[in-house]
């Protein structure tokens, strides 16, 4: 059967893409090490297959149809928005798996839309590009990855509590997979940051310290409680993106949590978290 | 119903480029396809993003329609509009 072995939650900041220069060298630094440290424990954790929980910034889904949840089961390239250093191309999915994904879903109350043929936003494609194309590279070895978008950027968001349902589900559906994929799971998304906002650049330090307690005591009653208005207020509207932690670490179900890095960077707009996911 | 017109254009104008090419041929013209009226036309055309984003429309989609269709497309113009003074912004532009 599937095994999951582990997670993390880290950030998709596509600023430190197009002004790298922007913040401050021992800042940058420190970040960009954060996605290497947990690039080389991917590749040390074994897994063949990563699943990348992200989010839509309003590209990919326009206003005709704005899915929940999403999953692609098919053809994968990415990214739309390419940036410096982040080209679109062809991705590797694990097709039996998300396929097993969704019809696990549709079987237990979870109604994935599915993508048959997807193209990713940068939501997946930096964590992706930096840790699991990093992973391979370490590794040596072939690691497909697995698109999942949660609304949690455009209006009507899903519920931190579905989020969390739904990466539960997840991590049933996993483990009830008949292959020998070892899993990892990636939640993608910044803590506190304002996209498009008069307040970007703002970075609330004492709200991201508050989320990244919540995951580092697996303490998802917490984080699952934090209201839309208090998040929106506390963290910005980027912020939401937290739905795609709880579903992650409900996805991976961890025993404990390793605080790789943390930095808020208002030059790149964004606190900064890095956070592996243990199983053992 | 105001917001969802709104932000079905600027989704277009921030990603299609269709939407783009006869925009910038002929703003009124393309604008006269949709239901909006005159105050959503001159926000639209005024880059406005202040007010749409007052009247309910995504700052993703006030971004990113900036970002592509503006006349000097810098955030820090951007930034201004919206009454803000920060030198950064979430730009994937740079």
């Amino acid at each position: 059967m599937a095994q999951i072995v582990g997670g993390f939650l880290v950030p998709h900041d596509p600023v430190m893409f197009v002004a790298g220069d922007a913040a401050p060298a021992d800042k940058a630094e420190k970040v960009w090490g954060a996605f290497e440290t947990c690039a080389q424990r991917l590749a040390d954790s074994g897994a063949t297959t990563v699943i990348i929980v992200g989010n839509d910034h309003y590209m990919l889904f326009g206003t005709t149809c704005l899915p929940k949840y999403c999953i692609a089961t098919g053809h994968l390239e990415g990214p739309l928005d390419q940036l410096p250093g982040l080209k679109r191309g062809q991705i590797e999915n694990n097709e039996a798996l998300a396929t097993a994904i969704a019809e696990h879903g549709a079987e237990n109350g979870f109604d994935w839309s599915v993508a048959r043929s997807f193209t990713t936003d940068h939501s997946f494609s930096i964590p992706h590009q930096l840790i699991v194309r990093r992973a391979e590279e370490l590794s040596g070895r072939s690691i497909a990855a697995i698109p999942v978008y949660l609304a949690s950027a455009v209006d009507p968001y899903i519920t931190t509590e579905r989020s969390r349902e739904l990466g539960a589900q997840m991590n049933a559906a996993i483990e009830a997979f008949a292959g020998d994929d070892k899993v990892a799971v990636i939640g993608s998304g910044g803590i506190s940051h304002w996209v498009g906002t008069k307040e970007s650049g703002k970075v609330n330090e004492a709200f991201d310290r508050r989320v990244i307690d919540s995951c580092c005591s697996l303490d998802m009653d917490g984080l699952a409680s934090l209201s839309n208005e208090e998040i929106l207020e506390e963290g910005g509207n980027g912020a939401m993106e937290i739905r795609n932690f709880l579903c992650a670490m409900a996805a991976v179900n961890p025993v404990s949590t390793d605080l790789v890095e943390y930095q808020p960077v208002p030059e790149w707009v964004t606190g900064l978290g890095f956070i592996e996911l243990k199983v053992a | 119903m105001k917001r969802d017109v709104l932000e079905r254009v600027l989704w277009s104008l921030s990603i299609d480029r269709f939407s783009k090419e006869k925009f910038k041929e002929n703003p009124e013209k393309f604008l006269g396809r949709f239901p909006l009226d005159a105050e959503d036309v001159r926000m639209i055309l005024e880059f406005d993003v202040k007010k749409l984003q007052e009247v309910g429309v995504n700052p993703m989609l006030t971004m990113g329609y900036w970002i592509e269709m503006s006349p000097d497309r810098q955030m820090s113009s951007y930034n201004k509009k919206l009454g803000s003074e920060s030198e950064y912004s979430a730009s994937i532009k740079g």
